[in-house]
């Protein structure tokens, strides 16, 4: 980013950076929700599309402690919870991921790329379907043939489009706070 | 007190910014996304389907079968009001595109995009070309939250128009829904018409549902039948709300 006239802004007060982390990711937040209900064409399969949300978690806790990727987990789990309904609760499926995400040692076993990325997507979209899966299986009103075989089939369109399009998440909010930081170690 | 102090002075930030966003989640949930939806209808307005043109541009078929039941509907009122039976009267209906899907993969819900204002409420009833789909769980100023009948948690009293046995149906996050009759051996074939029972707390009696598909009559407990959807759940344009009051139908027994 060679935006003189912002990096100026932003580096002369402290407040200023974290006036704009704030609108940030607030306003990433509020776009992945909006585009959750939306099934564009080209973006659906079987019904399904991707889990923005669960995108947003992943990207944001990559670089981040295990804290504040369960915290980011918890904030739109409920965010979630509100609009579709609140049990199964879809806090404890979005914690897990952001806590697995943190927890990952990516500088050993991946490297920082999309590849890497779309990969942790996959596999945590998987783990989320499952916490909810099993949430389903304990509260009883469905048959367990019913949620398991619905769970193949979610797990793994969700699990492939989220994947396919979490780049799109990923890589503008990477940059952001990759900018952030320079400007950080600069001041 | 010196190191909470020092603690405080150090995390105040992130604690209060972290505060702030829970406490923005937890309204977001308890308000049911209200303002979410809302801004998504607003976003959303200029890609929606036009209602309007397309009231018009429905073949004339339609139109003339419609006319002939209207017309059999009012001569089966009038026979109705001979024998002294009364009956509710027929209600119009509030048209509304639909503007989205369920936030996550495990509901079946639909996004519609009028609420409230237009007079639509919680628990109205919702009916597509060929038959309900589903009712209003939830309404905003200028959206409404739809529970379809194919969502699993989803269950209907319904009835085999032919010889009115009766069960209830459970969906199956597609367009087939299983019914469960309440007889050990009731009288149904494949292709018989079901409608929502008079038994039906949630849904007004005798709307129609969908067609036998298959039937399995050696099923414990109950036996089966798979009910296929008439009404296009899995492509829904537009939908026409009917406003339903629950308590009716214990009114309707007294």
């Amino acid at each position: 980013m060679k935006n003189e006239p912002l990096t100026a802004v932003l580096q002369e007060r402290p407040a200023n950076r974290i006036i704009a982390n704030c609108l940030v990711a607030v306003a990433s937040v509020v776009l992945c929700v909006l585009i959750s209900p939306t099934r564009l064409p080209g973006m659906e399969l079987a019904g399904i599309g991707p889990n923005w949300l669960l995108i947003w978690v992943v990207a944001w806790s990559v670089k981040r402690t295990v804290v504040q990727g369960a915290l980011a987990g918890i904030t739109l789990g409920l965010i979630q919870d509100g609009m579709t309904a609140h049990a199964p609760t879809h806090v404890l499926s979005l914690m897990l991921v952001g806590i697995l995400t943190a927890r990952l040692r990516k500088e050993r076993y991946l490297k920082e790329d999309f590849i890497s990325i779309a990969l942790i997507v996959f596999a945590m979209a998987v783990v989320a379907e499952t916490v909810t899966a099993i949430q389903y299986s304990f509260q009883g009103d469905r048959s367990l043939v019913e949620i398991w075989t619905y769970h193949q089939l979610i797990a793994l369109s969700s699990a492939v489009l989220s994947s396919l399009w979490a780049p799109i998440v990923y890589y503008p909010l990477n940059r952001w706070w990759q900018y952030m930081y320079t400007l950080e170690q600069q001041s | 007190m010196f190191t909470l102090r020092r603690w405080w002075d150090r995390y105040r930030l992130p604690t209060v910014l972290t505060g702030l966003s829970l406490g923005v989640a937890l309204f977001l949930r308890q308000s049911e996304g209200a303002i979410l939806y809302e801004t998504y209808q607003l976003l959303a307005r200029p890609f929606q389907p036009n209602v309007e043109r397309r009231a018009v541009l429905e073949n004339a078929q339609i139109l003339e079968l419609q006319q002939r039941l209207t017309e059999l509907e009012s001569q089966n009122q009038q026979l109705r009001s001979l024998l002294g039976y009364v009956g509710e009267t027929k209600k119009t209906g509030i048209t509304a595109p639909v503007v989205g899907r369920s936030a996550d993969h495990w509901w079946q819900h639909v996004l519609l995009g009028r609420g409230s204002q237009d007079g639509i409420r919680k628990g109205s009833i919702v009916m597509a070309p060929g038959g309900v789909v589903g009712r209003v769980t939830s309404v905003t100023p200028n959206t409404s939250r739809v529970l379809l009948l194919s969502d699993p948690s989803s269950r209907a009293g319904v009835t085999v128009s032919r010889s009115r046995f009766m069960g209830y149906i459970r969906g199956q996050s597609s367009n087939q829904a299983v019914m469960e009759f309440f007889d050990k051996v009731p009288d149904v074939r494949q292709g018989d018409v079901i409608t929502t029972s008079s038994l039906s707390q949630l849904f007004p009696a005798g709307l129609p549902i969908g067609r036998v598909k298959s039937v399995n009559l050696s099923k414990s407990p109950a036996p089966e039948a798979i009910i296929e959807l008439t009404a296009p759940v899995s492509f829904l344009e537009w939908a026409i709300v009917y406003p339903h009051r629950q308590a009716q139908a214990g009114k309707a027994l007294n």
